[in-house]
């Protein structure tokens, strides 16, 4: 990819730029070659690559790299787009808001500084990725688990930033953050919590310090670069029980949220379990050129007769009880009845016991198969994510998935949803998947993309995460007194960072210099 | 209480995706790919290059991966492991790692440094009986 210079920035002083970035990290972490910046390029962009190219990368090593790193954009005003591992897969994976802007790769940073059994927490740099710290706790025999979303590429810190979650009771990842450190956009170093004494035991123990408490202002935020978090861990329990169960019909997901809410919400249900169409594995197992060659989606005709083939229902649910049998077993006796008011079927049990293997377990155990989804379509294969969270009832999800699949239908993309219930919301999940080569495929997503969003707001939903391209609409949402939310973001956003040098158009937050970017 | 600040870079299990073509999965030098002179190398580099071939390639390269899935669809099932291999050249290694194949995403120089990518290529392109054999995948995890 040709060289894309950041705005206001000659190519003299770009080039300065990267000389002295070279000067602190040195030169072979200054990545700045056409086939370099093709590498920090969404790798799974629906068309819309051209509008967020990466001008170089710089790769610190370290949080006081980092800071040199961040006073020489100052310098020479050029902006920053910080990424932990660059695997925000279907969001935009590494690369930046706006076009020009040199992406600072912490993957170099992948220290895990510390892992405490007892409190249950780990402290580690941005570049840790899900398989290490899996790794880690193996090799040194901790009893500890990870929460581990579906697709473990990527950084722990990272998914925890953008809110990603995995299965788990300790699935909310943003929750689990007890303490960061933290470069400002002016190079200085903040610890949040009682990370701001300088002696503390308590980092990672206690989360709010002394004052306002300011771990989730870095969330999904473009204030500062999150380079040491610490990160609660689940112990190990002594038992697990699964229960998998596949549900016939499309309208069943309506009973079966309503039947599961309270008991997540009682703690009946530890773990946030997600609820998902069958697409969902059986693009993970086939190409949709093996079930159906038609244009628009695959006909619901055609899905039944997959679903025979894989024995799969229309939804398909693993809830998982995590603690001491004998609990578990009550709590299981609970779910199997108030299942029982709406299904003969039964559940399938999957026991585990501390000492069997642990991939039987319903510990977070890393994997990356569920990138296989991407090729559902064939060509080269991406997918876009429509998250939208909405209120755990059956009278929301089933208007939203009704909603959102005639929507699939009526645009001609295959239907593949899910829901994650947590106590008090769901997260409705909705890929859309593609060939990123087929323009009339990419241009079809990305419409069905903008009408979900506006369809939606309508009802007041927000979405938890959105692609690049998307975050202004999103952002713009968020309307309440004529937008407060944004305008406050954005003036917190010209005092931490008068140069807009971090990250800008993140979430919809421009800072001055930029803000004619706005989409 | 356990604390153990430790450098850490590799990771024994990991899954890697890679989709290749029949048409260029032989992975003949060709112009344009980079010239990399037939390693001579030392036990403990073939070694270092199986560490790192698991810990950056396995997360989609091993049995039951995302590229294991793909390269078996396209080629059949006796080329869909990566690590078991004959015919490809380390500069056909190196070149789709940077630019990537169809499903395959192109890889950093940060994620994959250039010192770490030789030796991945000078491993996987080694005979295989020079070759160590794969650890087992470590679970059966799917994505729920």
């Amino acid at each position: 990819m040709p060289l894309v210079l950041p705005p206001n920035v000659s190519e003299k002083n770009f080039q300065k730029a990267l000389d002295a970035f070279a000067g602190v990290v040195g030169r072979q972490w200054v990545l700045a070659t056409d086939e370099d910046r093709n590498t920090y390029m969404d790798i799974y962009a629906p068309g819309d690559a051209d509008e967020h190219i990466p001008s170089a990368a710089v790769g610190p090593q370290s949080a006081e790299e980092v800071q040199a790193v961040v006073r020489i954009a100052n310098e020479y005003k050029v902006p920053l787009w910080p990424i932990s591992r660059g695997k925000n897969l279907g969001y935009g994976a590494a690369a930046p808001r706006m076009s020009g802007t040199v992406v600072l790769d912490l993957g170099r940073m992948k220290r895990i500084l510390d892992v405490n059994e007892r409190f249950g927490y780990c402290l580690i740099e941005p570049g840790v990725g899900f398989f290490d710290l899996f790794a880690y706790l193996q090799e040194h025999k901790i009893p500890l688990w990870m929460s581990v979303p579906a697709n473990a590429w990527g950084s722990v810190v990272g998914n925890a930033l953008e809110r990603g979650y995995g299965y788990t009771p300790y699935g909310d990842n943003t929750r689990n953050i007890c303490g960061m450190e933290i470069v400002l956009p002016n190079g200085d170093m903040v610890r949040t919590g009682t990370g701001a004494m300088s002696n503390s035991p308590c980092w990672q123990l206690f989360k709010y310090g002394f004052g306002p408490s300011w771990d989730q202002v870095f969330v999904q935020s473009n204030f500062g670069v999150v380079t040491k978090l610490g990160m609660w861990l689940m112990p190990e329990p002594e038992a697990t029980l699964g229960l998998n169960i596949q549900l016939p019909n499309p309208d069943d997901v309506g009973w079966a949220v309503d039947q599961l809410q309270p008991l997540r919400l009682s703690g009946v249900l530890q773990q946030s379990p997600s609820i998902g169409n069958s697409l969902r594995i059986v693009a993970a197992q086939s190409q949709r050129s093996q079930w159906y060659q038609g244009d628009g989606a695959m006909p619901d005709d055609v899905l039944r007769t997959v679903l025979d083939k894989f024995n799969l229902g229309w939804w398909n649910i693993n809830l998982r009880l995590y603690g001491y049998d004998d609990v578990n077993e009550a709590h299981a006796k609970i779910i199997k009845a108030a299942f029982a008011k709406h299904t003969q079927k039964q559940f399938e049990i999957v026991k585990w016991h501390r000492g069997d293997p642990i991939a039987d377990s319903g510990a977070g155990v890393p994997s990356a198969t569920a990138l296989q989804i991407i090729n559902w379509r064939g060509g080269r294969g991406g997918h876009l994510g429509f998250s939208p969270v909405l209120p755990p009832t059956s009278e929301h999800v089933l208007k939203q998935f009704h909603s959102t699949k005639k929507r699939y239908e009526e645009i001609g993309v295959d239907y593949y949803g899910s829901f994650t219930l947590f106590e008090r919301y769901t997260t409705n999940i909705n890929m859309m998947i593609y060939d990123r080569d087929d323009t009339a495929m990419t241009t079809k997503v990305r419409s069905l993309f903008k009408v979900l969003v506006a369809d939606a707001a309508k009802e007041g939903y927000s979405e938890y995460r959105t692609h690049l391209s998307d975050m202004d609409d999103v952002a713009l949402t968020f309307d309440f007194n004529n937008h407060a939310l944004l305008r406050l973001n954005e003036t917190v956003k010209d005092a931490l960072d008068p140069n807009g040098i971090l990250a800008p158009g993140k979430q919809g937050i421009w800072p001055k210099a930029f803000r004619g970017a706005r989409a | 209480m356990r604390t153990k600040p430790r450098l850490r870079s590799l990771a024994p299990f990991m899954i890697f995706a890679v989709t290749m073509s029949a048409a260029i999965a032989i992975g003949m030098a060709r112009p344009g790919f980079p010239q990399v002179k037939p390693a001579e190398d030392s036990p403990q580099q073939l070694e270092e290059g199986n560490k790192l071939f698991y810990a950056r390639c396995g997360y989609c390269h091993l049995a039951g991966g995302t590229g294991t899935i793909m390269l078996g669809r396209r080629l059949g099932k006796d080329r869909a492991l990566l690590g078991q291999r004959t015919d490809l050249t380390a500069a056909y290694v190196i070149k789709i790692t940077r630019v990537g194949l169809n499903s395959m995403p192109p890889h950093t120089r940060i994620e994959v440094p250039d010192s770490e990518l030789d030796l991945i290529a000078a491993y996987i392109t080694r005979p295989a009986s020079a070759r160590t054999p794969a650890p087992p995948p470590p679970n059966g995890a799917t994505h729920e």
